[in-house]
């Protein structure tokens, strides 16, 4: 009589509802609206324990969270009047198949409301996370590497800005122009989930996991469904196809020529050349086409020696072209010492001034240590100072081993 | 497993604040510790039970006052009918249980009186 649920259905669950219903009463309403779903799963928590999970526990679920917002907003007497305005939906009367297919648009428009320009930039991605993914603040905290009154703050903030905002739906052109925006907070989960190296694996990969699920919602509808779109997809895949690689048994930190690569996953990384294939399409060529092109070039290459730098050195470039910044020349400099030599690479770079913070950076340092070794010049002084300015351990033990 | 014995969880009747809710992630862990232990001592599960809700009247002869005792530091959340050999496995049982932190158990053998 018990199911066994499948992972993360809570939290996505919660995603799910939060959505719908925020649609339903509108985003001015999304803590009650939270409050309600939260509600609902602690229910399902009580009930289901005793007498098993139900057999559409989307549909309990959803009647729950529902009745659980109407009681709330008809104990306030002011907001009964939205009932009136917008009568309580007879969930009964609605087919399952039908709350299916509005579930993606729900989704959709509660990842834009998180996105909208009026949100403060670093309360996006905090709300995302909470509405979206069904993070707990604690949670985000945990992941974000701040303190859950920070991570609170910022979701203050957002709610405020949504609730001011008023009940006016965006447009289609205004939705359209706010894509670059949901691509920018998409790829920071990702991001913070696929560069740290604080964090343990498995809560690194539940953030590019749900990064890689919103995208795909993303790419599923045809407001989303652009190349930019597409080549963020393609990212992401070819990235987390070689996640696991990138760490030895003790958490070490190994370079692209140290990894095994039979530990790359195929079926992932076909998936990803498969969205690079779709982003290959129209006039744009955004910085993450030039980035999944960089990761696809990696994941197809048989070793690290026959890996095509010349393409890579490219696609730095063009990079470089829609996504200006000197780090680009760092990293299209170790490219062109694989291709054409350390002497070369020493030589692009000493002919780019970089800005103050890049020059002070461990990573230009490490850079220079190495192509100086390669060509056996003096290299000690970046060398103390690359491992000097490491941010974490686990990066200083790389530069200490390899340089 | 002849003995039968009640299950009564106490716990402090203060609702925890939202900061310490438990997120969905940790609500879906609960509840698959719960199918473990269920699936565990299904043999042992009499009856279920049920939780109790917080209201409660208090019936002395012709009084009657709103309960439950209203001075309690702890009251009764839920029960449950176990069976067992001895008090010794019903308290492994209860031991067992997945509860929230704070959460007391008391157990108490039927005298089967009415049976």
């Amino acid at each position: 009589m018990t199911s066994t649920l499948v992972e993360h259905f809570f939290r996505h669950e919660y995603g799910r509802l939060v959505a719908q219903l925020a649609r339903r009463v509108g985003l001015r309403h999304l803590e009650l609206v939270e409050d309600a779903v939260q509600g609902a799963l602690a229910a399902a928590l009580d009930t289901w324990g005793g007498h098993g999970t139900p057999h559409e526990p989307s549909a309990w679920l959803f009647r729950v969270a529902h009745n659980n917002v109407i009681s709330a907003l008809r104990q306030d007497a002011n907001r009964s009047r939205i009932l009136d305005a917008n009568p309580g939906v007879d969930v009964s009367a609605e087919s399952a198949a039908r709350l299916a297919s509005e579930v993606h648009d729900d989704l959709l428009r509660m990842l834009f409301a998180c996105c909208r320009d009026v949100i403060p930039e670093e309360s996006r991605i905090v709300i995302a996370l909470k509405t979206l993914c069904g993070f707990s603040t604690d949670e985000i905290a945990h992941r974000l590497f701040t303190t859950e009154a920070s991570v609170h703050k910022r979701l203050q903030r957002a709610r405020i800005a949504l609730r001011d905002l008023g009940e006016l739906e965006p447009t289609h052109d205004e939705m359209s122009a706010m894509l670059p925006s949901v691509h920018h907070v998409v790829y920071l989960v990702f991001n913070e989930g696929y560069l740290s190296l604080r964090a343990d694996a498995a809560i690194r990969t539940e953030l590019t996991d749900e990064a890689i699920r919103l995208a795909t919602l993303l790419a599923e509808h045809p407001l989303g469904a652009r190349p930019e779109t597409f080549a963020l997809l393609a990212l992401m895949h070819l990235h987390a196809a070689r996640s696991s690689s990138r760490t030895d048994a003790s958490g070490g930190l190994l370079l692209l020529e140290e990894q095994d690569r039979s530990q790359w996953r195929p079926d992932q990384i076909e998936r990803g050349l498969t969205w690079l294939a779709r982003s290959a399409d129209g006039a744009t060529f955004s910085r993450y086409h030039a980035e999944a092109g960089i990761a696809a070039e990696h994941s197809i290459a048989p070793s690290f020696a026959e890996t095509n730098w010349s393409a890579i050195v490219e696609l730095y470039r063009l990079l470089d072209r829609v996504a200006p910044s000197p780090l680009n020349a760092l990293n299209r400099a170790v490219a062109v010492a694989e291709w054409r030599g350390a002497e070369v690479a020493l030589a692009e770079l000493d002919a780019i001034a970089p800005p103050r913070w890049l020059e002070q950076s461990y990573l230009r340092d490490a850079v220079y240590a190495d192509l100086l070794r390669r060509t056996g010049r003096p290299f000690s002084e970046h060398r103390v100072r690359a491992i000097a300015g490491a941010p974490t351990e686990v990066i200083r033990a790389v530069l200490q081993r390899r340089l | 497993m002849s003995n039968r014995y009640l299950f009564l969880h106490r716990s402090s009747g203060a609702p925890s604040a939202p900061s310490e809710r438990s997120s969905p992630e940790q609500m879906q862990a609960m509840m698959a510790k719960w199918n473990a232990w269920k699936t565990r001592f299904a043999d042992n599960i009499v009856d279920w039970g049920d939780k109790l809700k917080p209201t409660g009247r208090v019936v002395s002869g012709t009084t009657i006052s709103d309960g439950p005792f209203p001075e309690a530091k702890e009251i009764i959340g839920g029960f449950m009918i176990v069976q067992a050999a001895s008090y010794e496995e019903a308290a492994v049982i209860a031991q067992e249980m997945p509860a929230g932190p704070g959460s007391v158990l008391e157990i108490r053998e039927l005298a089967g009186a009415k049976m």
